[in-house]
């Protein structure tokens, strides 16, 4: 057999291969035994040197023709089993995906403290600070400077826990101390008037005591929202502005408000403000005990008497101030059949919320 | 406070619709906390008539009754049948007209009526007293009504008691609404209705009564102290019979909420309920001297003096206390409460009215030492006008001798030291419209604060002059009265807005910015925010092995709800430790909670204690069960320690270490397994494994792993943002070196010699494996292998440049810590 018919068989053998090829495995063994460093078509290319002269041109010229259409029939083939296989690999690897995920374990903030956030955040938007005070606080700051003056019968609204007062000072009434566990966050109105300056637009969060036991719908602490504006030209309107537009933030926009007429001993004129119950829509049910509505807040414009002890005019000023639970709304939004639920620490309620 | 509407409407026209009035007196300020119609209470009893009275075959006092009621009780064809019914009473006969409750009715007392067998005989009903039915004391026998009275009529309505009585909130300002003519005021001013005032007519009847007596020949008042009692007015009735009320009178003393007594007691409660003015009844024997005269003084209680009220009750009282006293000895607690040995009783003749006004700190002072809360002292410490005594103490012996009998003696003894004076009060209608932001006119301005007491006139210059009544006690500033006219205007009506300010920016706090930090770094580092009590165990510390001697004080509570809440906490872990052995009692294994809270403490001296912010956590069992793709090992310290360095690296605390937890400072922690946490100079905290003592004392399952963060400290040692750092162009040349060290070479000491021993070259350090083995390591010893990065900002590293350095390292590190170099 001629040279030439050799490199013909070898070429068409070549190719009978590369076709029966079944993976890139098997074309890169027929690659290597034709390509290779001892590939039939290597040793031809190395031999060239040992072919006749006259012959040399066509025999090289077949070779190299070899060559090119064996390496593209490789790469076309090897593109095509490679396709193949990622086919059979992307079949192979198909997973039930309603399997768990592998997620970061997260916390979770608490009920009432996720609510405190909430709402400072919307009053945030709506151009107040956020103000913290002390609980334990004097007399004064929880009641006569709000006031309530001793033997105010307001005081009798709340029931208050007194603290051992180590300063000497003894107290008119046995039992009753000048130090006591805030019963309302109030007090922090008066902070702020003496500490901050004019105009004054806070809200101030924090934890209340009295002296009610545990129960379903009671707990000896709690927490309250108070929120205070003192300015120029503030009206009445504008109370009733502001907690018509944050009831409607935290319960919704559909939710209608009134305004109750009641007493405080720091607000004049004072209110109370019911929002429609979300359950019946004023129609009265259960939630309701039938009237159509909730009562979420005390608020009330801000007593002369209390602006003038903290120095400040109320013929140039007025101002509005506005307190509510935070128990109470958490119950609202979230219905929690237990209030004591919350101190609990039960991981299983926590992670609820 | 309840109020009869059906005697409300005597005095103005009380609406129809109850539902619509409960609405408006809710809206105006006077909340409606119940509503009960109180012929209810009398459902299913009805009058009747005693057909057949046989005496009872097994007993001597007893009767077997056939009762006629009417069409309550039908036979089969429909007609009228009688019941039977067994009767204990003897004051009946055969025809006499009766009232009978069905079974199936309950009598006040919770009495549920049912058919039962007395004695072997079966009775279908009750015939009832007085008593029974809730109208007055008589038990005397069954009550007869009139001949002729039809049968089988609901009772409710033949005695007209179809009422319906409100339970009322009226708010501490307001006096005033503590009585029927108060309230027939405010509903009058509510719907600007007319008001029938009833005072003028009642103090005339007295004329009818007077006897010949002077009641100034035998009566003097001498009050002490002036300050404590504004007026005291007292008559005197002679000649009156004690016995039940009238059933008129009954019914409105029980409408209101009190029990029917007597005709006396009756007659003052009745004219306290109707115009708010407590008064009391003397048994006049009781305080009459041995000449025949009565001396009744107003005095301060003797410190230490001992008084029976008439509840029994022996008190102890105070100076800051008022009595009324003869010369000898107290006979009432001035406001609050009569006395046992003063009271009326059935065989009283002569009555000593006291119609008085006591000064409103002392009295709820004393109310509230003696823990004695009457009608009384609930109307004086909010204040009673003293202005219409006069006319009331007139009233009200006219009454007392209209319903017992007797004559009343002319006059009366009336000290007055000084009456209050009403208030001049200017109201600048322009400047209430601004304030209330809506125009309400001026004439429903005038006409309201009329209608509500007030004399108006105009004061020219957009103004009106005013002047309160005497009995509104709140009525004292223009703003009062701006706060009456847009009440009774409706604040529904006042259109919202917005505050114009142009001044204001909402911002947090720094701290408050920190603290949202925590909170986001904590729930992201898996762990759930709780709450605990404020109020503790004083044990509490000592539980946690506290030596008591070193702490601070406790804050104690005066008045604890129990003595397991009765001092506020030094420390949030008692109570996480609380929950977390709760979470155990319930199945719940896997446990993390943080708290962020305030903790308290004091010294002698202190007036305020010290508050305190802290950032409490605990971890028990693992941060999840191990699911089908992914363990959790249990906790241990290196989880608390994780959550800090998440803390630090959040708030980007600078120069954070870590030192060993001293078992003296931290007694709870397990020793060697506890850790404190600086920045700086600075402690910030505290993490640890629980003492295996505590962990057994508080029920829990070791290992629990604490931790506590001060949170001032935090927020002074946070900053704003960590420093940027380029981010490397460069390939960095990666060289993983393992270094046998004694057990006693710790990390801290590992990391800051090889820092220091890898010069500018060296770019990061990070320990990747710590392995102990005493045969192939050594014992006491351990192999700890870090990944090296050795790189620059400016070039990419040479092998021989890093090859030199690595070189220098180890030999230094060998040097420092007598590491052997593994490869």
């Amino acid at each position: 057999m001629s040279l030439v018919d050799e490199l013909n068989a070898l070429d068409s053998r070549v190719a009978d291969q590369i076709a029966g090829a079944c993976s890139t495995h098997e074309l890169e063994a027929v690659r290597v035994e034709v390509l290779g460093k001892s590939g039939e078509l290597t040793r031809h290319l190395r031999a060239m040197g040992s072919i006749p002269k006259e012959e040399r041109a066509e025999v090289g010229k077949l070779v190299n023709q070899i060559k090119a259409s064996v390496e593209e029939a490789l790469d076309a083939k090897f593109r095509l089993l490679k396709n193949q296989e990622m086919e059979v690999l992307i079949d192979s690897s198909s997973i039930d995906i309603t399997l768990p995920g592998r997620a970061q374990h997260l916390g979770t903030r608490h009920l009432i403290n996720g609510i405190v956030d909430e709402i400072s955040d919307i009053f945030l938007g709506l151009g107040y600070s956020v103000m913290e005070g002390p609980e334990v606080e004097t007399d004064y700051y929880n009641f006569e400077a709000l006031n309530a003056p001793a033997d105010h019968p307001s005081r009798s609204m709340q029931d208050t826990f007194y603290v051992k007062d180590l300063s000497g000072d003894v107290a008119n009434v046995r039992g009753e101390s000048d130090v006591l566990l805030r019963t309302q966050t109030s007090g922090v109105q008066v902070h702020a008037m003496e500490t901050q300056e004019l105009p004054i637009y806070v809200i101030a969060p924090g934890k209340v005591y009295r002296r009610d036991v545990a129960d379903p719908s009671h707990l000896p602490q709690f927490h309250q929202i108070e929120g205070l504006v003192v300015d120029k030209g503030i009206t009445f309107g504008d109370l009733k502005g502001t907690l018509e537009f944050f009831c409607k933030q935290v319960f919704g926009e559909q939710r209608r408000t009134r305004f109750r007429a009641h007493y405080f001993p720091f607000t004049e004129p004072s209110a109370e403000v019911d929002v429609s119950c979300g359950i019946c829509h004023g129609e009265g049910c259960r939630m309701c005990k039938g009237t159509g509505w909730l009562e979420i807040l005390g608020c009330g414009m801000v007593d002369p008497n209390v602006l003038e002890m903290s120095n400040i005019d109320p013929e140039v000023y007025s101002g509005f101030a506005f307190g509510m639970g935070v128990e109470r709304i958490a119950c609202l939004k979230y219905d929690v059949p237990d209030l004591r639920m919350l101190l609990e620490g039960d991981m299983r309620f926590l992670r609820q919320f | 406070m309840l109020i009869s509407l059906k005697w409300l409407d005597e005095y103005v026209d009380v609406p129809e619709d109850v539902s619509a009035f409960c609405d408006r007196l809710d809206l105006t300020g006077t909340g409606v906390e119940g509503v009960e119609k109180t012929g209810d209470v009398f459902e299913r009893i009805v009058t009747a008539k005693v057909l057949e009275k046989t005496p009872h075959p097994d007993s001597d006092h007893m009767w077997v009754c056939q009762v006629d009621v009417g069409d309550c009780s039908l036979d089969d064809a429909g007609n009228p049948a009688p019941i039977q019914v067994v009767c204990g009473a003897q004051n009946f006969n055969e025809g006499d007209h009766i009232v009978t409750a069905l079974v199936g009715a309950t009598l006040p007392g919770d009495i549920h009526i049912k058919k039962s067998k007395l004695r072997g005989v079966m009775s279908c009903g009750m015939n009832c007293s007085e008593r029974e039915l809730g109208l007055s004391q008589d038990h005397g026998g069954i009550m007869i009504l009139p001949e002729g009275t039809p049968t089988g009529m609901p009772f409710a309505d033949y005695i007209h008691t179809t009422d319906t009585i409100l339970d009322l909130e009226i708010t501490p300002n307001r006096p005033d609404c503590l009585s029927v003519v108060g309230m027939a005021r405010e509903v009058g001013a509510m719907y600007l209705a007319d008001v029938r005032y009833p005072l003028e007519a009642d103090a005339a009847k007295l004329e009818g009564y007077l006897n010949d007596r002077e009641v100034s020949d035998d009566v003097t008042v001498h009050i002490t102290d002036e300050s404590r009692c504004n007026r005291y007015a007292a008559r005197v009735i002679d000649d009156v019979k004690i016995g039940p009320s009238p059933a008129w009178l009954a019914e409105r003393v029980v409408a209101s909420g009190a029990r029917s007594i007597n005709n006396v007691v009756d007659a003052t409660n009745y004219i306290m309920f109707l115009y708010g003015q407590p008064l009391h009844a003397f048994d006049a024997k009781s305080l009459t001297g041995p000449e025949g005269k009565m001396e009744v003084i107003v005095r301060p209680a003797h410190q230490g003096e001992e008084f029976t009220t008439l509840d029994g009750v022996e008190r102890v009282l105070t100076e800051d206390m008022t009595v009324i006293a003869t010369p000898e000895r107290a006979v009432a607690l001035a406001g609050v409460m009569g006395g046992l040995d003063s009271e009326v009783e059935d065989d009283t003749t002569c009555i000593l009215l006291e119609t008085a006004t006591f000064d409103r700190s002392h009295t709820s002072r004393t109310s509230r030492n003696l823990g004695l809360i009457s009608e009384a002292s609930m109307r004086y410490e909010r204040g009673v006008d003293d202005v219409p005594i006069e006319e009331i103490s007139e009233a009200a012996a006219a009454l007392i001798a209209e319903v017992a009998g007797g004559t009343v003696r002319k006059g009366v003894v009336d000290v007055y030291p000084h009456a209050t004076e009403p208030y001049d009060l200017t109201f600048r209608i322009e400047r209430f419209q601004r304030f209330v932001g809506a125009d309400i006119p001026e004439v429903f301005i005038e006409d309201v604060l009329a209608r509500l007491g007030c004399v108006v006139t105009s004061a020219g210059d957009g103004a009106l002059a005013v002047i309160t009544p005497t009995f509104r006690p709140d009525l004292e500033r223009e703003i009062d009265l701006y706060e009456e006219v847009l009440r009774l205007w409706g604040m529904d009506r006042v259109e919202s807005t917005l505050p114009a300010s142009p001044k204001r920016v909402g911002m947090r706090t720094h701290e408050q910015t920190i603290i949202r930090k925590l909170h986001e770094v904590l729930t992201g580092s898996g762990i759930s925010e709780t709450m605990t009590y404020s109020f503790v165990e004083p044990t509490d510390l000592s539980r946690l092995r506290f030596d008591e001697e070193v702490l601070d004080a406790n804050v104690e509570l005066l008045n604890p709800l129990n003595s397991d809440q009765s001092v506020m906490r030094q420390s949030i872990l008692p109570g996480l430790l609380k929950s977390l052995a709760y979470n155990l009692s319930h199945s719940v294994k896997n446990v993390q909670l943080y708290e962020i809270g305030t903790v308290f403490s004091t010294s002698q001296g202190r007036k305020k204690p010290k508050e305190k912010k802290k950032l409490a956590g605990v971890l028990a069992g693992s941060m999840a069960e191990n699911s089908w793709n992914a363990t959790y090992p249990p906790f241990d310290f290196f989880d608390g320690k994780g959550v800090f360095e998440n803390i630090a690296w959040e708030l980007a605390l600078p120069k954070v270490h870590f030192k060993p937890a001293s078992a003296e400072s931290y007694p709870f922690l397990q020793p060697g397994r506890g850790a404190e946490m600086y920045s700086g100079g600075s402690l910030l905290g505290f993490v640890g494994e629980l003492h295996p003592a505590i962990v057994a004392d508080f029920d829990l399952i070791a290992p629990v792993v604490v931790f506590e963060l001060d949170v001032a400290n935090l927020v002074k040692s946070a900053r704003p943002a960590r420093d940027y750092r380029d981010v490397p162009i460069y390939p960095p040349v990666e060289i993983d070196q393992a270094f046998v060290v004694d057990e006693e070479i710790t990390n801290e000491r590992m990391m800051q010699v090889i820092a220091s021993a890898g010069g500018n070259l060296l770019d990061d350090v990070v320990l990747f494996d710590v392995y102990r083995d005493d045969e192939r390591v050594g014992a006491n010893k351990k192999s700890m292998a870090y990944k090296l990065t050795y790189r620059v900002a400016d070039r990419t590293l040479t092998n021989e440049e890093v090859d030199r350095a690595h070189a220098k390292l180890l030999k230094k590190v060998q040097g420092a810590t007598g590491a052997e170099v593994r490869g």
